[in-house]
């Protein structure tokens, strides 16, 4: 039996800052297969990034343990790949130059494999013919489009997304959510994906975790039981609808 | 012209470029301010050949007041140069820095007030009550206080504004204060503007008012005296025939000058140099001879600026800052 | 498409008789100028330099007050091109030279200040201290200490210019997006690259920022360097005039003054907007 992708055992975090200690996380533990679709939704500063930042080998735990593929992440890892809740393109570089930029930043060269294929990835994203423009003259979703491939570059087996639509306009943030659904149909990853909204939620993952904070658990592992391939037209099933209600009575409770 | 005497006037004239170039001793002459008509004897010595014929190749180099003067001779960046004797009698005093006064150029202070004509001074014991205006940096300063007290006047008894040089003439003519403190050396430079305002202006210099002071005096490096006293000697012995010489020319005096200095106007400068001669020239250098320092009068100068610089007359002897060896004889 | 542009060019003719256009009677050459860029600073600048022309002569202001521009232009013209050239190479030369030497120390010390908190707590309140002692103060030591020669006036330009260059780059490197940096980890990269692929690049706005500061001061520094100590430059030929109570020319030393800062700023804004155009602040 393989390891799963990703497993958090009873993993607790602690800050210490100016203001005194910040309990983060506090006992959290569950487990990600491979190439399972996992979105991660909760209040803000649940420690939800925290989550990420963990997993990237960003952040060393206080106590518990993360594994990646059965092994404790210690450091970073090159098959790890992260989108961030802005695009943090480099404006300076071409859009081809900003795909291609781990490559470049990592070993100070890009082979010609890699540059063919960022040139693959901007197809995939939709931006083939944009690869010479500057970030300034995208908008915004289709900077998050390269923000998208420059994490899929080195090809990675893990995908962290933060929050990646929550700064876009509600329909171009659908658009880019079915969007997803495709590239992932195309080339299956393992995901783990932040959101506060729970239709976003619903639709893409294949489970949903719900969490509150402070200190950050996990309250409830919600299976979505609707199966792949989707497309938009997922989104008026009964099933995603009747997740998405009891999702959002469930936040509500809690919040009260 | 001929090819022969082509060729004669190029030897004449590279042998006379070439003679002295290859003997000249090099020497780095050092003022205590800008370029001026008061400093045209160093530029006539350059120019008119002085140097030359004493075997010199002088450079000049300005300066921002007598004590910056005298800490770049202590220094060694130049050899010799023009600066106030108190601020050399006050530095020795204080710190004994290593320059020597070899020749003295005034032998009256420059300090002076001027004053509008039909104003309300007349002279320096008027100056009760009244608003006076001065340069914050200017050594006229220390000797104000004791110009007064000889006069019957207390300092508390005079305001004193302190302003930029430049503005000091425009506060006059302005009418904004009685008086202002400047050196006879500006006089013409004063007048000047006074006939642009409409206004006369008089001078009432404090060596009238009884301050008897030896002033600026050639300054020279110890380690200079001590290294190459020859030089110096011929350095000042070149310098006392240029002062003579912008005595008995000073329209010559002032072309030298301006032939080095572009920036300056022939007219200003032969204005200062004609305010400073009186300095240079007058009843004292008839009785004791130009360049000299008479012990008595030297004594009295450093009475003056101990007094005005609050030190012990007793702490230092004048005579350890002067060395007459260097003064031409007769 | 070889008519578009023709048509582009055009678009101004497209409503000559319009009653509007105050210069639509004009023939095309002046009404090109009218319209040119620049044009309405330099008429006002004109009519200023007229109206002070006037001022000064009906109420017969002394010289030694305000000069007029006459005046002052004509002592442009007495002092003599290769006078002026002298002047104007040697603050020029010092104040590039300090600036120069200013940059190639401030951006590396940034860096460092970044590396190593402790410098960076060590340094500053130094910084500080330099950047806020009048450096007429010290500039005696350093003339004194540094001899004659360019040197001194270089080392009180580089002390006057280093301040905002160094702020400003340590602000720029350290206002890098987290993210890029934790991009930066995640990848191990090595730390030099992080340095000069991400941090320095997206500092190059404050660094712009910091050079158009800098490169005024540098003027200023030079100048103060020459009150202190010199034979030549534009501040000593100011200082001069003033001395010698040549209110004219010393008022033709400060147009100059003027005129190269304004030069060496556009020059600064040149290189930015050529080499790095996306650094420029949006129009939008």
């Amino acid at each position: 039996m393989a390891s799963p992708a990703i497993r958090f055992d009873r993993l607790g975090q602690v800050f210490d800052t100016r203001s005194g200690r910040t309990e983060a996380l506090r006992d959290v533990s569950f487990e990600v297969a491979r190439h399972e679709f996992v979105a991660i939704l909760g209040p803000s500063g649940c420690g939800k990034s925290t989550l990420l930042r963990l997993i990237a080998g960003l952040l060393r735990p206080t106590s518990g343990s993360v594994e990646v593929f059965g092994l404790r992440v210690g450091e970073p890892r090159d098959d790890i790949g992260i989108v961030f809740q802005k695009p943090t393109l480099l404006p300076w570089a071409t859009v081809e130059d900003n795909v291609d930029f781990p490559a470049r930043h990592k070993r100070g060269r890009v082979s010609p494999e890699e540059r063919e294929r960022a040139a693959a990835l901007l197809r995939m994203v939709g931006l083939e013919g944009f690869a010479k423009r500057l970030p300034d003259e995208l908008s915004g979703g289709m900077q998050q489009r390269v923000g998208i491939a420059r994490a899929l570059l080195m090809d990675p087996d893990i995908l962290l997304m933060d929050e990646p639509f929550s700064a876009l306009d509600a329909l171009t943030r659908e658009v880019m959510g079915f969007d997803l659904l495709r590239i992932f149909a195309e080339r299956p990853k393992t995901v783990v994906f932040i959101t506060h909204s729970v239709s976003e939620a619903a639709l893409l993952a294949d489970r949903v975790l719900v969490m509150t904070g402070r200190p950050g658990s996990v309250l409830t592992d919600v299976v979505v039981p609707v199966g792949r391939p989707r497309g938009p037209e997922t989104a008026n099933e009964k099933a995603i609808h009747d997740l998405s209600a009891y999702l959002r009575s469930f936040l509500l409770q809690k919040a009260a | 012209m001929s090819l022969r005497a082509t060729l004669t006037s190029f030897a004449l004239a590279s042998s006379l470029i070439a003679a002295p170039a290859l003997a000249a001793d090099k020497v780095i002459f050092q003022l205590d301010w800008l370029p001026g008509g008061d400093k045209a004897p160093i530029y006539v010595c350059i120019h008119d050949g002085f140097c030359r014929d004493a075997g010199l190749n002088v450079t000049i180099a300005s300066g921002r007041g007598s004590t910056d003067a005298i800490s770049r001779l202590a220094a060694g960046s130049a050899d010799v140069g023009v600066a106030d004797i108190g601020a050399l009698l006050a530095a020795k005093a204080n710190e004994n820095v290593k320059v020597t006064a070899i020749f003295s150029e005034f032998n009256k202070g420059p300090h002076a007030l001027y004053v509008i004509k039909s104003g309300r001074i007349g002279s320096m014991a008027d100056l009760k009550g009244k608003t006076i205006a001065t340069s914050p940096f200017t050594s006229s300063n220390f000797y104000l206080p004791l110009v007064l007290k000889d006069k019957g006047v207390e300092s508390s008894d005079v305001k004193l504004i302190k302003a930029e040089p430049g503005s000091l003439g425009p506060m006059l003519m302005a009418g904004n204060v009685d008086g202002i403190v400047a050196w006879m050396t500006d006089l013409t430079r004063y007048r000047n503007q006074g006939k642009e305002a409409g206004k006369e202006i008089v001078v009432l210099p404090w060596s009238a008012a009884g301050l008897e002071l030896y002033s600026a005096s050639l300054i020279a490096n110890d380690d200079f005296l001590a290294k190459r006293p020859e030089v110096a000697k011929r350095f000042v012995e070149a310098y006392k025939k240029s002062i003579e010489f912008a005595k008995a020319e000073p329209a010559k005096a002032a072309a030298a000058v301006k032939a080095i200095v572009a920036e300056i106007s022939t007219e200003d400068v032969e204005g200062s140099l004609n305010d400073t001669l009186p300095l240079i020239f007058n009843e004292v250098t008839d009785k004791d001879g130009l360049g000299v320092f008479e012990p008595a009068r030297l004594a009295e100068t450093w009475r003056r600026v101990s007094a005005a610089q609050s030190i012990d007359p007793a702490k230092f002897d004048p005579e350890k800052a002067v060395t007459r060896h260097f003064i031409p004889a007769k | 498409m070889t008519s578009v542009p023709t048509y582009a060019a055009s678009s101004s003719k497209r409503q000559p008789k319009a009653m509007t256009d105050p210069v639509a009677g004009a023939s095309p050459f002046f009404r090109r100028l009218a319209t040119a860029p620049g044009m309405a600073t330099l008429g006002s600048l004109i009519a200023v330099v007229i109206l002070w022309e006037l001022t000064a002569r009906i109420f017969a202001i002394p010289s030694y007050l305000l000069p007029t521009p006459s005046s002052v232009i004509q002592s442009f013209s007495s002092i003599g091109y290769d006078r002026w050239f002298v002047h104007v190479w040697a603050t020029l030369r010092v104040a590039m030279i300090g600036y120069a030497l200013s940059i190639v120390i401030a951006i590396p010390l940034a860096i460092l200040m970044l590396r190593s908190p402790f410098l960076s707590r060590t340094l500053y309140p130094l910084l500080v201290v330099v950047q806020s002692t009048p450096v007429v103060a010290v500039a005696p030591i350093i003339i004194v200490s540094l001899g004659a020669g360019d040197a001194p006036r270089v080392v009180i330009t580089c002390l006057i210019t280093f301040f905002p260059l160094v702020v400003s780059t340590a602000t720029g490197l350290a206002a890098t997006p987290p993210e890029l940096i934790e991009l930066s980890r995640s990848l191990r990269a090595p730390a030099w690259r992080e340095i000069t692929q991400i941090r320095l690049p997206f500092a190059v706005p404050y660094i712009f920022s910091a050079l158009k500061i800098s490169i005024t001061l540098a003027v200023i520094g030079a100048v103060v360097a020459e009150f202190c100590a010199s034979e030549a430059g534009v501040g000593y030929f100011i200082q001069f005039s003033t001395s010698m109570f040549r209110l004219p020319q010393a008022w033709a030393g400060l147009i100059v003054l003027a005129a190269m800062s304004l030069a060496l700023f556009q020059l600064v804004l040149f290189a930015q907007k050529s080499l790095f155009p996306w650094s420029l602040p949006k129009k939008d």
